[in-house]
């Protein structure tokens, strides 16, 4: 079983301290990848939920900077301690609450009292309260922010900082000093205590707004606090905190001045003034300031990243990212940050110049649809030969995506537009097919009409080239029937035939003719024409199918389904009658049967008999999608479960797969699933890298279920195992494996600098040839912990002989 | 790096682009088709009357007499000029026919009369006087200096003796006249007429005495008759149809080409200069008909391979022996003689062109050593050819941005539809127009016009509205202009003419419609029928 899909932009990713990794949370993992390659690395499994936040510990000294721990928040309660270079799981804190957002404050302060003992870490958490239901019910304030002693791996009791309805993310300023929240209209601050006493709880303050705050940032040196609302404004409050945070004296003086004059402040905010900039049309996502805090990222829906100079106002942009952001992350390196997109992307900006110098892109996730397309869109194919997944993204492209290796393959442009994400949606891409090698792709795009005027349809047919590189344009048909929306594509298994359906009531057969050119080189070109048009009675054309041996199409003209001869164009016969209209239409194999789904009320899966032209078996269900194996006769069917029969099976799941012998009305195996709605299965051949992990039996197909997050899961079956598989980045690790080691910030101006040798931290990595005599020496703060040393001490007690036995 | 060139494609920029439009299949043209289009018909000077016979010297450089009205005319095949014209003739001229060593020209005319010229001199060297009625055809055999043969409107084929200027027999058996002949590229005791009769008889003068060796009837009045180079096949013109008989074969009809729409008035053979693996497959049969059209047919693979269109009704066609020139003669005295673009041509102008001016005085100018100061110092190597085996690094094509996209980007919208207005390319202005409708702002754009703004884009609906190509688009946006901008209309006369000429053209339009309508359907019971069976 492989999973795979997850969103890399749940939750902020974050650098590592040579800021040569990027750690981004991938559902229930941590994903690490090359900021040089953009490819991945590795990944740290162990959390059960998703992982909400991560925090890499920085290095106490710059030589350390090798040094790869970080702690990771999840869903599931608990907080994991890791060591990232090797992917081993060190600690682990239980909670019991789900942890929504994490923050460690030490880890920020500054490092001068280094020199000191260590004093324990503590961390501050956001967690949901699922503990007492009946507390919950009463006063809804199930959102609390507790602190936690990461070095005692236990909650600090009785400090609860706040208690809100849901919990929210928690803010912290780049020195550690304040944290915050936002919870509606409100701004919460508190001020970490630098000793770390036990039952004091934080200074705090509230600074409130009339319109709801979507993020906040604190400056790095001084007191301001930015913060961008659901409008698009950004608010800058200076010198917060004065009265609370500041010392007594100061705290007078300002006094008199604070009562008559607080510009822009509302209510009694403790601020000096608030002002307000206004470029962004839509919510506010990103805030962040640089690390000298002079300057201020701001981004949004927009998907226009810019920059502001904080004295004077001015503005650069990043513009046409063409996606909504989600969070801005600067690195230890200056020269690098990233942005995390919400087509779940992460692109690495080279800094100055704000360029995008690689990017990290998950599977594309869903788009927005339309009222009027719900019905004629179809969100992703799946190429059944590569493994691969073609999914449609909002900006206009299809993206491929191996389903084997976890990754995006390649994009191809459908429209050449930038795609504008505050905008109204005015085309759509409704449909995708592939030929069944894959070397053929069909796209349908519809243009809305303005008011009556210029809409209109296209249907492009794209070729793979021969080297198996991207798609490229072959034909464009404007307006394939007329004004009518094309309902479903679907392609000849074996021959150079399409056929495009439309809610117009007739379809189209188009055929490609090869031309080959004898002009300096040979050049190949593919026209597609149109072959014949038909129609059943001017009946509107819901879904249609190839046989597996391309001698019947199969046309549903909405409730009847007709089959014909393509080549000849003659209608054949017409078979019995649904109640609604049918969705889905599929040949099962081998087998003489059809497969037919309709939904709505009286939402049905049929399998037709072609041998007697008449309905086999039926059930009522709510069918999403289908898949047929090609060579025998099984198929399975996505089924959403109903609303009653929930309460039955685990709230988490909502459909189910179905696995049916064509002939038989009893399913053969089920799954229940999650998410099923909108999601799609198909089934897939074996990859042959696969092959040599699963060799029990060699010509079976796997199942793939892509569920309506884009999240997937491929697995067989047929079988019994189904113990999670890892995704192995076999050509990932290959590319990365000579880490590039350019050199960045200071020591690519200046050169490296010769390194102290009286610091123990830098030896405590590297273990010398006796390491027993050194394993243990140096301050015990910069030793690695005790665990790691361990096997290594031990190994060297274990002297290796050098001699052959005789 | 796969991944980073994929980024960079993420901050792209579009230009808007019209909707392709439908390529045609055979734009690719095939060497061939490109080798008969070189021919760039040149109009030379009008001639007085019809040209009724063109021919080429069978010796370099190839000059070519044109009869036409009672004169031959020599033209030379190098500067398609005429040379000299030869105009001793009672009555109009017909046939002309070069000497195989292109010193004699022999021409027949409407008095009956042939005469044999010196090329040279223009004078008449020799007098025919035999045939009673006007003579159509005359030829030298292909190679015998000594002989003519020639065919008269009394339906008489005589073979003359050019010395003693009498002719040894009458050959008797066409019923009609006889308008053409060839001579055999194998014998030159050989040779073939057509007539008026539907037939082209085979001659052979050696057993003259028992008539035509072979009689091959065409189904209409044979215009022309020539032999293909091999010698056993012929090729007949008549009526609409050419047909390629096989004489050695017993006279067997090969293939029938049948495309012209116009009777053939005339037939040469001409040869591809393509250098192809077998040389037998260069000739073609070069066709000119009343119609306007020359074709050019593939005999060996029995296809069309050129068509092309003159705007008058063609009589005669020559092509001369080195393929570099093509002569096309029409019925109103036009004459269309395309001289082939090639290298060498243009090569052998430039060296004379030279000579002219600096009788090999002038010394190439000495190449100066590159400085920085020099401007030419920052593009040296620019234009380095890359050798065979070097890598290609292509630079990232620069995207040419026009005026209206550039506004696009500013979110200037109507200065982009004013833009692309004034630009009068309505294939740009209908992809504004369509982008802007994605955008939803087209509507606006149209009421934030100012009057005169207004009178563009009403000028270009008026111009436009109607093409089929626009209307889907322009017809509902004309009309939404109207009812959108009613009180500016109203205020001004040159809208209100606008507008007064939109209404003629949609009511012309409705027209149409109607009688695409009516003939839909008259034909879809037709094709109902027609699906049935």
């Amino acid at each position: 079983m492989i999973r795979g899909g997850k969103s890399f932009v749940s939750s902020p990713p974050s650098f590592s301290n040579d800021a040569k990794k990027l750690l981004v949370c991938t559902g229930n993992t941590v994903s690490i990848f090359s900021t040089d390659t953009g490819l991945q690395v590795t990944e740290l499994e162990g959390h059960t939920a998703l992982v909400t936040s991560i925090i890499v510990e920085p290095a106490p000294t710059p030589a350390s900077t090798i040094l790869c721990y970080c702690w990771t928040s999840s869903l599931d309660g608990t907080i994991k301690y890791w060591d990232f270079s090797v992917s081993e799981l060190m600690k682990t804190i239980n909670i019991q609450l789900p942890i929504y957002s994490m923050v460690v404050p030490s880890f920020l302060a500054h490092k001068s009292e280094n020199s000191e003992k260590l004093s324990d870490i503590y961390a501050y958490i956001s967690v949901e309260d699922t503990k007492n239901e009946q507390n919950k019910q009463r006063n809804e304030l199930s959102g609390k922010i507790l602190k936690c002693n990461l070095s005692k791996s236990h909650l600090v009791p009785g400090v609860i900082l706040s208690e809100s309805k849901k919990p929210e993310k928690i803010t912290i300023s780049s020195t550690g000093k304040y944290i915050g929240i936002h919870e509606k209209r409100k701004i919460r601050i508190w001020e970490v205590p630098t000793k770390d006493l036990k039952n004091i709880s934080p200074r705090k303050l509230k600074l409130s707004h009339t319109k709801n705050l979507s993020c906040i940032a604190f400056h790095p040196t001084d007191r301001i606090l930015v913060a961008g609302d659901v409008t698009g404004r950004i608010l800058i409050w200076r010198g917060f905190g004065d009265k609370t945070f500041a010392g007594s004296n100061l705290e007078n003086e300002k006094l008199l001045k604070d009562e008559d004059e607080k510009p822009g402040v509302r209510g009694n905010g403790d601020a000096d003034s608030c002002t307000t900039w206004h470029w962004h049309s839509s919510e506010v996502k990103v805030l962040s300031f640089s690390s000298e805090g002079v300057y201020l990222y701001s981004g949004g829906k927009e998907g226009v990243l810019v920059l502001w100079q904080l004295d004077t106002g001015k503005k650069v942009f990043l513009p046409r990212i063409g996606t909504p952001l989600l969070n801005f992350m600067s690195s230890p390196d200056p020269s690098l940050a990233s942005v995390s997109c919400a087509d779940n992307r992460i692109h690495i900006l080279k800094m100055p110049r704000m360029e995008i110098l690689k990017s990290i892109s998950g599977i594309k996730l869903p788009s927005p649809v339309p009222e009027m397309f719900r019905g004629s869109c179809k969100d992703f194919v799946f190429d059944h030969t590569a493994g691969l997944v073609a999914v449609r993204t909002e900006n206009y492209c299809i993206q491929f995506y191996s389903l084997f290796d976890d990754r995006e393959i390649s994009e191809v442009q459908v429209c050449e537009r930038n795609h504008q994400p505050s905008d109204d949606v005015t085309m759509i891409l409704n449909l995708v097919a592939l030929s069944f090698e894959g070397s053929v792709m069909c796209t349908v795009e519809t243009r809305m009409a303005e008011e009556g005027i210029g809409g209109f349809v296209t249907l492009k047919f794209w070729e793979r080239g021969s080297q198996n590189n991207d798609f490229s344009l072959s034909t464009v048909i404007y307006e394939p029937h007329r004004d009518a929306g094309v309902s479903a594509v679907a392609f000849h298994p074996t021959r150079g035939m399409a056929l495009s359906a439309s809610y117009g009531g007739d379809f189209k057969v188009w055929v490609s003719n090869h031309e080959i050119q004898q002009n300096d080189r040979l050049i190949q070109r593919t026209r597609w024409a149109c072959h014949a048009v038909g129609s059943y009675r001017k009946k509107p054309m819901t879904a249609a199918a190839f046989s597996n041996d391309g001698s019947v199409l199969a046309i549903a003209a909405e409730t009847v389904i007709t089959l014909w001869d393509p080549e000849k164009n003659v209608l054949v016969a017409v078979i019995g009658s649904t109640r609604e209209p049918i969705e889905n239409l599929s040949f099962i194999g081998d087998s003489n049967f059809l497969v037919s789904t309709s939904q709505g009320s009286n939402s049905q899966l049929s399998v037709w008999s072609m041998a007697k032209l008449s309905v086999s078996w039926s059930y009522k269900l709510h069918t999403e999608a289908i898949a047929c194996s090609e060579k025998d006769s099984h198929f399975a069917v996505l089924v959403v479960l109903p609303e009653s029969s929930k309460a039955d099976v685990a709230t988490s799941h909502s459909g189910a797969i179905l696995l049916f012998n064509a002939g038989d009305p009893v399913p053969v195996a089920s799954w229940f699933v999650a998410k099923a709605k909108g999601g799609g299965i198909a089934f897939i051949q074996r990859n042959r890298s696969l092959d040599d992990d699963m060799d029990e039996n060699e010509g079976q197909v796997l199942l793939a279920y892509v569920n309506g997050e884009h999240e997937y899961a491929v697995f067989n079956p047929h079988g019994v195992e189904m113990q999670e598989r890892k995704v192995r980045h076999t050509d990932s690790v290959s590319v990365t494996g000579p880490e590039v080691t350019g050199q960045i910030g200071y020591a690519s101006i200046y050169g490296k600098l010769p390194e102290f040798k009286l610091e123990a931290g830098a030896e405590s990595a590297t273990l010398s040839e006796r390491p027993w005599e050194t394993i243990f020496s140096g301050p015990s703060h910069s030793l690695p912990p005790l665990t790691k040393l361990c096997s290594d001490f031990l190994e060297s007690l274990l002297k290796k002989r050098t001699g052959t036995l005789i | 790096m796969a991944v980073g060139d994929r980024s960079e494609a993420i901050v792209k920029t579009f230009a808007v682009k019209p909707k392709l439009k439908p390529t045609n299949k055979k734009s690719t043209s095939s060497p061939e088709s490109k080798y008969w289009k070189s021919f760039k018909p040149k109009q030379t000077q009008t001639l007085v009357s019809s040209i009724t016979s063109l021919a080429f010297s069978p010796t370099s450089p190839h000059d070519f007499a044109a009869t036409h009205s009672a004169t031959v005319a020599i033209f030379s095949s190098q500067t398609l000029e005429p040379k000299s014209t030869i105009n001793a003739f009672k009555d109009t001229a017909t046939s002309a026919s070069f000497r195989s060593d292109g010193h004699l020209l022999a021409a027949g005319s409407y008095s009956g009369q042939i005469q044999v010229f010196d090329v040279k001199k223009r004078s008449a060297v020799r007098r025919l006087n035999g045939h009673l009625r006007p003579v159509h055809f005359v030829s030298f055999p292909r190679v015998d200096k000594l002989h003519l043969f020639s065919g008269g409107d009394d339906s008489v084929v005589k073979y003359w003796d050019v010395l003693v200027e009498n002719s040894f027999d009458n050959l008797i058996g066409h019923k009609d006249y006889v308008r053409c002949g060839d001579g055999s590229p194998a014998s030159d005791a050989m040779f073939i007429t057509g007539s008026y009769d539907h037939t082209v008889r085979v001659w052979d003068v050696r057993v003259s005495k028992s008539g035509s060796m072979l009689t091959i009837n065409h189904g209409a009045p044979v215009e022309d008759v020539i032999y293909l180079p091999s010698g056993g096949l012929i090729a007949t013109a008549g009526g609409n149809s050419v047909k390629i008989w096989d004489v050695i074969g017993g006279g067997k009809l090969l293939h029938s080409m049948e495309s012209h729409n116009k009777t053939v008035t005339s037939l040469c053979v001409g040869k591809t200069g393509i250098d192809s693996v077998n040389s037998t497959n260069q000739y073609r049969i070069l066709s000119v008909s009343l119609d306007g059209y020359l074709k050019v047919f593939d005999y060996s693979t029995l296809k069309i391979t050129s068509s092309t269109r003159f705007p008058s009704s063609l009589m005669s066609v020559a092509f001369s022996p080195d393929c570099n020139t093509r002569v096309v003669g029409s019925a109103n005295g036009v004459l269309y003689a395309g001289k082939r673009k090639t290298n060498e041509n243009i090569e052998s102008v430039g060296s004379e062109w030279g000579k002219h001016i600096g009788f090999g005085a002038i010394e190439e100018p000495e190449k100066r050593v590159l400085r920085p100061s020099y401007f030419r110092y920052f593009h040296r190597g620019q234009n380095e050819k890359p050798a065979k085996g070097d890598y290609l690094i292509m630079r990232p094509k620069r995207l040419k941005l026009a005026e209206h996209d550039k506004l696009l980007k500013k979110f200037l919208h109507k200065e982009a539809l004013v833009s692309a207005l004034k630009a009068k390319n309505p294939e740009n202005v209908v992809a504004v127009m369509e982008e802007l409708v994605s955008r939803k702002k087209l509507l606006k754009c149209v009421s934030n016009l100012g009057v005169d703004e207004l009178g563009l884009l009403m000028g270009f609906l008026h111009k436009y509205c109607t093409m089929p190509r626009y209307a889907g688009v322009l017809i509902v946006l004309a009309k939404k202009v109207v009812e959108n901008r009613i009180d500016d209309i109203s205020g001004s006369a040159e809208l209100k003419g606008y507008v007064r000429n939109l209404k003629r053209l949609i009511v012309e339009e409705t027209r149409i419609q109607e009688s695409l309508q009516e003939i839909q359907g008259m034909i879809s019971p037709l094709l109902k029928i027609a699906g049935r069976r």
